[in-house]
């Protein structure tokens, strides 16, 4: 249900208000009479008021008058433009439909006209003031003059819903009379003590079963809001599977002997100072080959792997290439291309590359290294020797092709040149040649 | 755990019983001998005790502690995964400290020389015991312990934590290499079910194919396994551990090589003979290498694991890697594949438990839409004594029944799978697996959605509050909760809100007899929908302990989903990026590809790339597979389709997020968060048409409630053609996905078609959204107001006019119809449509007056 406009204790104030008005009271006494509750809420009846003022036939004219009376008194002791029925009261001044002395009330209730008119019309009941009203007395001025000094000096609008301010009136006439019946007529009102007819009816029943319904709420456009469509269920359901069985480990390092381990380590400790006996260097292969972890814990670490090279160079190749699938082999391998050129680490790169497959890079960037080492060597005799070292070193490279010749075409042709008295020199750039 | 104490001598495990080297047994090393075969023959207290002994002697030693857990925990019946977790925590902390002290120690201790017998912490008390001079050298490494991490991950995995076992496995899987067989293999099998359980295709595939590379299960599909992975691990051996001669030259690996060196002695070989080594160049200038080169490459590229402690025989191996193909291929939607996939599952199954591969058929052919036969194989495989398999057989026959839109026989076997579980649960003893057995909250999130399909939205809510412990972190899951908060709005359940029948009608007063008879139309202005907007706590607790179905909860979850959404959708992107960063370091850096991922054998970044199109090509899932199954492109292909897949998905999820959150926005009369939600909704790209409607429409009713009129009349309009016309929103091939889907078996088809014509399913109502023409309808209907808002009544009685005629039955269309001739001041034609329209009830007034009209 909407709510309700009014409470219990105000429609029985209106229902009394409404009736008051026949009798011979003056309209200023039913005035004071009703405005003697302080918890009237003034905006609610007087909204209440308007709506039955809108249905011509609901209030009888001294009805009219009194309702009309309260929606001025309501909001007189403010400017007028300040009263939310201004606009309403001024329409109803202006209705050429109305009755005459209906709109003469209301502009008298406006003060139109004669600014100091005292309100001596109030001092008699509604019934007084049309009987005495007389039509040639009071002139109608144009709408326009009327808004403009009541409603100009109006605040502008305060923010209202659009759709809302939009809304009408809910109440609907549905005279229920015979059909070719005016409705309007008498006859059809309720006599006491008559046999009801059909089509009559009860104003009074009527008036208080509105009152009693009101509502704040007008009847505006409405809109329709879908609601969405529930999202399809397409791979939702869980479907069961039976699970894998995960048990809990035993951790079976557990106070394990590492003497084994310890062994390598020692040797590999060992073999990063100096070269291996022949017999500690096959200890050390054999054992990395029966465990394929243990490469992991022989603590030799990337730092440590130059020292390993020189000294060793057949264990680092053997670790290193244990170690391709390690997370750290790329460290490894940045090392041993950065580290100083030499015999040991060309033979250890010469191995891997038969091995297993080392990144491209890695290989471009050690032979470049190697080249310019050569340029770089002051001694002529060593010099000579690491010239002999590339040139062999490359040209294995290039029949197995592990390196692409294009890739480093002009570098090499550039250091066959410059070193082509030297015979493996040359006999690398006869091979460039043969592979153009 | 398996500890096969007869197997040591084959392998000679650097963590093995290493006595007979010394042979003197240390103290320790009996004690811990005899604790594990305490704890393999599941004698646990009498483990413990011996567990205590040997922690009174090795005080704090983490993985005594670690092992002393274990066997506790056994030994308690598996009560307190918990407090395990704790504890296992505790000795992986102790184990990391170590380590780190351990650690600087041996950098320290290197420099020094040979001194490296000073010993480390962790063994400052073993100094006592014999030998220990030596064998008490721990390195850094001895203390990561990868155990107690698979143990975790284990435990997490059982309590449905997947993404707390994910983030400790990921951690252990990025440096794998170095852990023993048995645990690497233990923590590849968990690793590849987390992964599946968080639906992580991509990840899982590169498992699987670590693990068939590195236990030496490749290419599972092209016969007897145990022989290639012996040969290859041949092969290594054979290279690495080929004697050594005294002489380095001669350390060649190949016979052919050597001869070579032979025939090719080259004059450069004895220009530089001053220096031994420089001999070995002689075996340098030498062709024929190739071969040697390319064996060397196989081996040592794939290095299998030879897996020397397996506590899994080969054959159970195979058929493990091939089920988790098989899942991993039903994940990503690949059905073709994981036909055939299943077959040879099937086939390598023969005369074992194949329980789990009749389960994965039954669920292929669940997918494919054969419902018949997947109930069929599932009466197959099941061993219905089983508390557990029973709950997973009734769950998976629910599945069936609601796909074939019986709901109301699917909630039976939802209800029966439940029960299941709960007698599962007073088991004893208790098994660990008992706690992942039990499914129940999975089996209730099927439930909620069963219900949500009955309509009963207050059971349903109560289903996904519960599932939501496993299902909190699924957008898809809190879009659910709101939509039962919605339903429950709809259907008048929350306190305050409409009755559906109050909802729909127009209440009418009539007041008074006869000529002074009055009808007072009530709910004049919009229906006052929302209930306790004002309630701060959303989540506000009912009597029955769950938080109150309302419209503000709605919008929580719907937050919640998107929030979800957003985050995945940005760690999607976040992972894209590095990738692409590394393929830029690939080709700058020295090329250390292993390092860009910490996936092993991951393929890289650049053959992604081309197989994207291939993706795309074959969105249909038709893949042309070469042979053996799961090379790499085949699988970056059915992964990236699969993506594509997740991808369109999150779309359609974020399009039912934003319209659902429009509408919750509107009926909690916040206009300016429906309009923000509504817009967001229309710039997703390739929103489906449905949405875009309700976008549109949503996006209108807030411009209007914002006194937007003309822009609200313009987002309608763009459905307009020429003056008053509008076109259908969308077409009936857009509401396919809604529809229930009726399956029919591919092999029934012709038998079952004219069964399947005149049965009319349970879920008629399943399809719960308007029909093109119905949409068409709203659209004018809501044209019609805005009009009437503007002022021009003629082009809303015209809209309203054919509102009307499409959408007879909306009161709200009557309503804008009625105030439209009011305004014209036609109440004449407001009454008697008032008095047509079937939504009108008409009720006497509160003064008893007995009129009924």
């Amino acid at each position: 249900m909407g709510k309700k406009m009014l409470n219990f204790e105000e429609q029985c104030k209106i229902v009394n208000l409404l009736k008051s008005s026949s009798e011979q009271k003056s309209i200023e006494e039913t005035l004071t009479e009703f405005f003697t509750n302080p918890k009237l809420r003034h905006f609610n009846v007087c909204y209440s008021l308007s709506l039955l003022l809108q249905d011509k036939m609901m209030l009888s004219s001294t009805e009219r008058l009194v309702a009309f009376a309260i929606l001025h008194r309501s909001y007189s002791s403010q400017k007028s433009a300040a009263n939310p029925f201004i606009s309403f009261l001024v329409n109803a001044a202006c209705d050429e439909g109305a009755e005459n002395y209906e709109r003469a009330f209301i502009l008298h209730l406006l003060g139109f006209g004669n600014s100091n008119s005292s309100k001596e019309f109030l001092k008699q009941s509604a019934s007084e003031y049309i009987k005495k009203f007389d039509p040639s007395s009071q002139t109608f001025p144009q709408k326009e003059q009327l808004q403009k000094q009541y409603l100009e000096k109006a605040h502008p609008e305060p923010y209202a819903c659009l759709l809302k301010s939009t809304a009408v009136k809910n109440v609907l006439a549905d005279p229920d009379v015979p059909p070719g019946c005016d409705a309007n007529s008498a006859e059809f009102d309720l006599e006491p003590g008559a046999k009801s007819k059909l089509g009559s009816g009860d104003r009074d029943e009527a008036l208080s079963g509105l009152i009693a319904n009101l509502s704040l709420e007008g009847l505006i456009p409405h809109w329709i809001r879908p609601l969405p469509p529930r999202f399809p269920v397409d791979e939702e359901l869980v479907w069961l599977n039976p699970d894998n069985n995960h048990e809990l480990q035993w951790d079976q390092g557990m106070c394990a002997d590492t003497s084994r381990g310890a062994a390598v380590r020692d040797l590999i400790a060992k073999a990063l100072r100096g070269p291996l006996a022949p017999n500690q260097q096959e200890q050390v292969l054999m054992e990395l080959a029966n465990d394929p972890k243990l490469v992991y814990h022989c603590g030799l670490t990337p730092r440590k792997l130059p020292e390993l090279v020189e000294s060793n160079p057949l264990i680092a190749v053997d670790v290193l290439i244990k170690l391709i699938n390690s997370p750290e082999i790329a460290e490894y391998f940045t090392v041993l291309v950065n580290m100083d050129m030499s015999l040991h680490s060309m033979e250890v790169v010469n191995r891997l590359t038969t091995a297993v497959e080392l990144p491209k890079e890695f290989v471009r960037t050690y032979i470049t290294n190697c080249i310019s080492s050569c340029e770089n060597i002051k001694d002529k005799y060593m010099q000579n020797r690491l010239v002999r070292l590339v040139c062999v070193f490359l040209q294995s490279l290039i029949r197995n092709r592990i390196i692409d010749v294009k890739d480093l075409f002009i570098e090499v042709q550039a250091f066959c040149i410059e070193f082509s008295r030297i015979r493996e020199a040359a006999g690398l750039f006869r091979l460039l040649k043969t592979l153009e | 755990m398996d500890l096969r104490d007869s197997s040591p001598s084959s392998t000679p495990n650097r963590d093995g019983n290493a006595g007979d080297d010394d042979g003197v047994l240390s103290v320790t090393s009996a004690l811990a001998k005899d604790a594990a075969l305490y704890f393999q023959s599941r004698k646990f207290a009498e483990c413990v005790d011996v567990l205590n002994q040997l922690n009174s002697k090795k005080e704090n030693d983490p993985k005594v502690l670690h092992n002393i857990a274990i066997a506790e925990f056994f030994r308690d019946g598996c009560s307190d995964p918990k407090k395990l977790l704790e504890v296992l925590n505790n000795v992986k902390k102790r184990s990391e400290e170590l380590a780190l002290a351990s650690g600087e120690q041996v950098e320290s201790g290197s420099n020094i020389g040979n001194n490296i017998t000073s010993g480390s912490k962790g063994s400052g008390t073993t100094t006592s015991l014999p030998a220990s001079n030596c064998a008490s050298i721990i390195y850094a490494d001895e203390f990561v312990s990868s155990v107690a991490s698979l143990n975790i991950a284990v435990i997490w995995f059982y309590l449905h934590e997947y993404a707390k076992a994910l983030s400790v496995l990921e951690h252990v899987y990025q440096n794998i290499e170095p852990i023993d067989e048995t645990t690497a293999l233990h923590i590849c099998l968990l690793l590849l079910d987390v992964l599946l359980a968080c639906r992580d295709a991509s990840k899982s595939a590169d498992v699987l194919n670590y693990m068939e590379k590195a236990f030496g299960v490749g290419n599972v599909s092209q016969g007897e396994n145990g022989n290639t992975a012996s040969q290859q691990s041949l092969n290594v051996v054979g290279k690495s551990s080929s004697d050594p001669n005294s002489s380095l030259i001669s350390d060649v690996s190949c016979s052919d090589l050597a001869a070579s060196v032979n025939a090719s002695e080259s004059p450069l070989s004895r220009t530089l003979s001053e220096d031994p080594l420089d001999e070995m160049f002689s075996t340098l200038d030498i062709g024929g290498q190739n071969l040697a080169r390319h064996t060397g490459l196989t081996s040592a590229n794939d290095l299998p694991r030879i897996t020397v402690d397996r506590s899994i025989s080969g054959v159970d191996l195979k058929l493990k890697l091939q089920l988790y193909k098989v899942r991993l291929l039903l994940l990503t939607r690949n059905v073709k594949l994981a036909k055939r996939e299943v077959k040879h599952a099937m086939n390598i199954a023969r005369g074992r438990d194949s329980s789990m591969a009749l389960f994965l058929k039954a669920q292929l052919e669940y997918a494919r839409g054969n419902h018949r036969k997947a109930i069929k194989l599932l009466m197959a495989s099941s061993n219905r004594t089983d508390a557990a398999m029973s709950s997973m057989f009734n769950n998976n026959l629910g599945c069936i029944y609601y796909q074939l839109g019986k709901y109301h026989t699917s909630a039976v076997f939802f209800s029966k799978a439940l029960s299941n579980c709960s007698s599962l649960q007073k088991e004893k003893p208790l098994k660990l697996l008992t706690f992942s057995q039990d499914k129940s909250l999975l089996i209730t999130y099927n439930c909620g959605l069963q219900y949500l399909a009955c309509g009963k939205p207050l059971l349903a809510a109560h289903c996904f509050q519960k599932a939501s412990l496993v299902f909190y972190k699924r957008p898809l899951m809190w879009l659910r909760l709101a939509e039962c908060c919605l339903m429950a709005v709809e259907k008048g359940l929350v306190k305050g809100s409409w009755a559906p029948s109050d909802r729909s009608e127009v209440r009418v007063s009539v007041i008074g007899k006869g000529r002074w008879r009055r009808l007072l139309i009530e709910n004049g202005t919009t229906r006052n929908r929302h209930v306790d907007s004002v309630e701060r706590d959303v989540w506000a607790l009912g009597d029955d302990g769950q938080p109150k179905l309302s419209l503000p909860l709605a919008r929580q979850c719907l937050y919640n989903a998107l929030h979800l959404l957003n985050c995945s959708e940005l760690s999607n992107s976040k992972s894209i990026l590095p990738s692409d960063s590394s393929l830029e370091e690939n080709e700058l850096s020295d090329g250390a590809s292993s390092k860009n991922s910490n996936y092993k054998n991951l393929p890289s970044n650049d053959s992604k790339a081309s197989t994207m199109p291939a993706a795309l090509i074959n969105l249909n899932g038709d893949l042309k597979e070469p042979k053996g199954g799961t090379n790499q492109e085949g699988i970056q292909t059915f992964i990236s389709y699969y993506e594509d897949i997740c991808r369109r998905e999150n779309q359609m999820i974020k399009q039912a997020l934003l319209a659902n959150l429009a509408y919750v926005e509107l009926e909690l009369e916040n206009p300016l968060k429906a309009l923000s939600a509504a817009r967001a909704l229309l710039e997703l790209p390739g929103c489906s048409r449905i949405y875009v409607f309700l976008g549109h429409v949503y996006l209108a009713e807030a411009l209007c409630l914002l006194n937007k009129p003309k822009e609200a009349a313009e987002h309608l309009s763009i459905y307009l053609s020429g003056e008053s016309n509008i076109e259908l929103p969308f077409g009936l091939e857009d509401c396919e996905q809604w529809r229930v889907k009726k399956h029919i078996d591919c092999e029934e088809a012709n038998v079952g078609a004219a069964a399947a014509k005149n049965s009319s399913p349970e879920g008629l109502e399943d399809f719960m959204f308007l029909k093109p023409d119905e949409a068409r309808g709203t659209l004018y209907a809501n044209l019609a107001a805005v009009s009437a808002i503007q002022g021009d009544l003629e082009r809303a009685h015209h809209f309203v006019t054919q509102a009307l005629s499409l959408v007879p039955d909306s009161s709200e269309a009557t309503m804008t119809a009625i105030y439209v001739d009011l305004m014209l001041g036609k109440s004449q034609e407001a009454v008697s449509k008032l008095k047509h329209c079937s939504h009108v009830r008409f009720l006497p007034s509160n003064q008893q007056f007995n009129k009924s009209s």
